[in-house]
């Protein structure tokens, strides 16, 4: 182009601007969509990228941003300290529980993670991994299936094969070949795409990595097969709900609500979607800093702030209220991290604030990164029927938990009730008034807070697809409806309007429903349960220190002897005798041999 | 027997009938849409991008039946082959189970299949099994003929429906043709580990469970 011709462009471009001002938005202006305010997407978004089905409110949190600005100097200062070595743990540990400004939490979980130095480690490894799985990674399948469908309510994942989405199917994929053991494991999607919402592609890949392996998080145990350190740390949580909690507990107990049924999302990603995602955002703040022992610390938080809704509520109500309002309540998010802080404490007394470094069945047992060609079955994706010993083993601790949680409730009611306890089934509002655990030093604290469940208009739905998560939600069960012969008539939602007081009281559970009714078609194998105590007979398993009771006889994989079970009868302890049940009544079951080999 | 499960003896004031709750439970392999499924069910929504399920999900939902209101307690489990070792927590005890395909996925018709196996072998002898082809507004490119689905039902003594969660079409007629289905006194109890759910006075004469979609 020749200088006139230049001169030519740049008059005409700004008489045709000159002239959209001078025309105004009279009709025939030119506007795209975007250009305006209206534009519907600005204001259904939130902060965070998430698209609402409304619009979301005008910023009332302009105060908290500004505050957050101002403490992002604050940060930043911080980070110049931290590579200078000069920043000291406390200071650290203590703006980490304040939140880390989200305008610098990619940085700073990059930092908290050491990303970068994994990253130098292994420099190449990324794309290596990432060219094999494209083309062998037997798992490519089921995560197609799943990017195509997490959080698409956000910004960033909405378009289908749009940028982020080509990250996450990357990332995935590359770490489904990187580490053969877990492959790719549902509920890891959104641990990714949470990643990938503040680092970069390879960034979210090492920063995966590092959740799974290191032993800060661990996350290994959790997403291989039979799922070893799911059951662990529910066992290690319901240590913590019977010492801190009992009441609840047994609420929960009496309700078929078993632990399993709303931990599985807690632990498998550290409470995204179950909590509201800003306050999600501050426990992975926190989860970055100081591992695994905030996920058992914010489970038995979350219970005890929401102790009081939950000792109202039947078993319908609990789970909906666990699984779909407690993600939008309006929690204060300060109130319920300081409340975390104090949990970490109280657990660190009673020496309960860490399960134990994982055992080796939840290690990796071979090498990261190195590539062998799948088996025939994986490449054609054949199934197996069969579960493998560790899967069977989780199988049965949590059948078995569950089984002993409803003995141990039949025990209640048939024994004279222990003082101190109410074992009677009644669920009567009065018993909230006996809140659980007077230990506890915040009880009634206007800490608590309350997220007015029953009203409608405080409830601030997130995502377009908010109520998908009715579904998308919770967690494993081992729910058997024995326990749920007193379940609450609040519960049979729209076709009963039975007025409320004619429930609970007419129930007379003075005897245990199983024990008192004869099957009277084929008699069952589960009308007789033999619980004998569980001795490994190998030396304490490592896993179990911090001074923690030993196991309540859930089994463990025996490493050396599969196909073998051993089982030890204690005639000492009289509370462990394996109780038989017959016609109603609870006998003491003794053998005379201690020790028998069940092969 | 008579002191179990007080709430649901009361006398529903809508229909002067008596409630019944039964445990049932979703099976299928992943994405086939057991959520969608349920969700339609429940709350009569379909999104085109349900979440995965991680776990499983619990809801409720009450189907009346002439004198008699159905509760359904449903547990929809995820479909990854790594939760499988989960699953037998969920249908423990369940008096009703739904195994659904994808109507457009071989693959998932005979997963189906085992699934049936193991609850016919594992499950309460007495579990009411229906067996839902999903996707069904998906026709064009289907690979399971209903017919054969059919035939396999037949053969097994399974309910069965080519559904569609999008649609809406033989949801709510799935799990109604499953209450009908469901035994509702006590003598017809399941030898599970629960008692719920049967405590009714026979239903005469209950229509036969409807459904055939091959037509």
């Amino acid at each position: 182009m020749n200088e006139g011709d230049l001169l030519q462009r740049a008059a005409e471009e700004r008489a045709n601007i000159v002239n959209k001002y001078a025309r105004g938005r009279e009709e025939g202006a030119q506007i795209d969509p975007w250009e305006d305010p209206s534009f519907e997407i600005y204001h259904v978004t939130d902060r965070y990228g998430f698209i609402h089905d409304q619009r979301v409110p005008q910023r009332k949190d302009t105060k908290e941003v500004q505050l957050e600005r101002e403490r992002a100097k604050k940060w930043l200062k911080m980070r110049k300290e931290w590579e200078q070595h000069k920043l000291s743990a406390d200071k650290l540990r203590r703006r980490v529980y304040k939140g880390i400004p989200e305008s610098l939490r990619g940085t700073f979980w990059s930092l908290l993670l050491e990303i970068d130095t994994l990253k130098k480690q292994q420099e190449g490894k990324y794309e290596e991994m990432r060219a094999i799985a494209w083309k062998w990674s037997p798992d490519i399948r089921q995560i197609d299936l799943d990017v195509n469908r997490t959080y698409r309510d956000h910004l960033m994942f909405r378009q289908r094969y749009g940028l982020k989405q080509q990250a996450l199917f990357n990332i995935l994929s590359a770490y489904s070949v990187y580490n053969r053991e877990i492959g790719y494991c549902q509920g890891m999607s959104q641990i990714a795409a949470l990643l990938l919402m503040y680092l970069n592609e390879e960034d979210a890949f090492w920063a995966l990595s590092v959740l799974v392996c290191d032993k800060k998080y661990s996350m290994h145990g959790f997403f291989i097969q039979g799922f070893p350190k799911l059951v662990r740390f529910q066992e290690h949580h319901e240590k913590i709900m019977n010492k801190f909690l009992p009441k609840l507990k047994k609420h929960l107990d009496r309700n078929g609500v078993d632990t399993g049924l709303y931990t599985l999302k807690w632990f498998f990603q550290c409470f995204l979607d179950r909590v509201p995602f800003r306050l999600a955002l501050r426990i992975w703040d926190v989860y970055l800093l100081d591992g695994e022992r905030v996920l058992i610390a914010m489970a038995y938080n979350l219970l005890k702030l929401n102790r009081r809704q939950l000792m109202r509520l039947g078993m319908d109500d609990i789970l909906q209220y666990l699984q779909i309002r407690m993600e939008r309540s309006e929690m204060e998010d300060d109130v319920v991290i300081e409340s975390l802080q104090r949990c970490m404490e109280e657990l660190k007394k009673a020496k309960l604030d860490y399960p134990g470094p994982p055992p080796p069945d939840e290690l990796p047992k071979t090498p990261f990164g190195t590539f062998t060609e799948p088996t025939f079955e994986q490449k054609v994706g054949r199934r197996t029927s069969e579960l493998t010993a560790l899967e069977r083993v989780a199988t049965e601790s949590v059948v078995l938990r569950r089984q002993q949680t409803e003995e141990q409730l039949e025990m209640d009611q048939l024994s004279p009730r222990p003082p101190g306890t109410t074992s009677n089934g009644h669920h009567r509002l009065s018993h909230i008034s006996g809140s659980d655990g007077g230990n506890l030093g915040d009880q009634g604290s206007k800490f608590s807070f309350d997220p007015s469940i029953d009203d409608a208009s405080s409830l601030v739905s997130r995502r377009s697809l908010a109520d998908t998560s009715v579904t998308s939600t919770a967690d494993l069960s081992v729910f058997s409806s024995v326990t749920r012969s007193h379940a609450q008539d609040n519960s049979l939602d729209t076709h009963s309007n039975v007025s409320d007081d004619s429930g609970p009281r007419a129930i007379t559970p003075t005897a245990t429903p199983r024990a008192l009714t004869p099957q009277p078609t084929a008699p069952s194998p589960d009308v007789v349960r033999i619980y004998v105590p569980y001795t490994s007979p190998q030396p304490p398993s490592p896993c179990r220190q911090n001074g923690d009771l030993p196991p309540r006889s859930l089994p463990c994989p025996l490493t050396s002897d599969l196909n073998k079970i051993r089982i030890k009868v204690d005639n000492n302890s009289q509370e462990e005798q394996t109780p038989i049940v017959e016609h109603g009544l609870i006998k003491p079951f003794q053998l005379n041999s201690p020790e028998i080999d069940l092969k | 027997m008579a002191n179990r499960g007080g709430p649901a003896q009361r006398p529903n004031p809508q229909t002067q009938g008596k409630i019944c709750q039964f445990k049932l439970v979703l099976l299928g392999e992943s994405a086939v849409g057991k959520s969608s499924l349920v969700l339609r069910f429940v709350k009569g929504q379909f999104h085109e991008y349900q979440e995965s399920t991680i776990g499983a999900a619990f809801l409720t939902q009450t189907v009346c039946l002439e004198d008699t209101t159905v509760k359904f307690e449903i547990w929809d489990t995820a479909g990854q082959e790594r939760y499988h070792s989960l699953a037998p927590m969920y249908y423990r005890g369940a008096q009703a189970a739904i195994i659904v395909y994808d109507i457009t996925n071989m693959d998932s018709f005979g997963r189906a299949k085992v699934w049936v196996k193991e609850l016919q072998r594992q499950a309460s002898p007495n579990i009411v099994i229906a067996l839902a082809g999903n996707k069904a507004d998906l026709a064009n490119s289907r690979a399971v003929e209903c017919e054969e689905a059919q035939t396999y039902a037949d053969e097994n003594g399974l309910l069965f429906m080519e559904t569609s969660a999008k649609t809406a079409k033989n949801v709510n007629e799935i799990f109604l043709a499953i209450a009908k289905k469901l035994p509702k006194n006590e003598q017809a109890s399941g030898a599970g580990s629960t008692n719920q759910g049967r405590r009714l006075q026979e239903l005469d004469g209950s229509p036969k469970a409807a459904g055939n979609c091959c037509k």
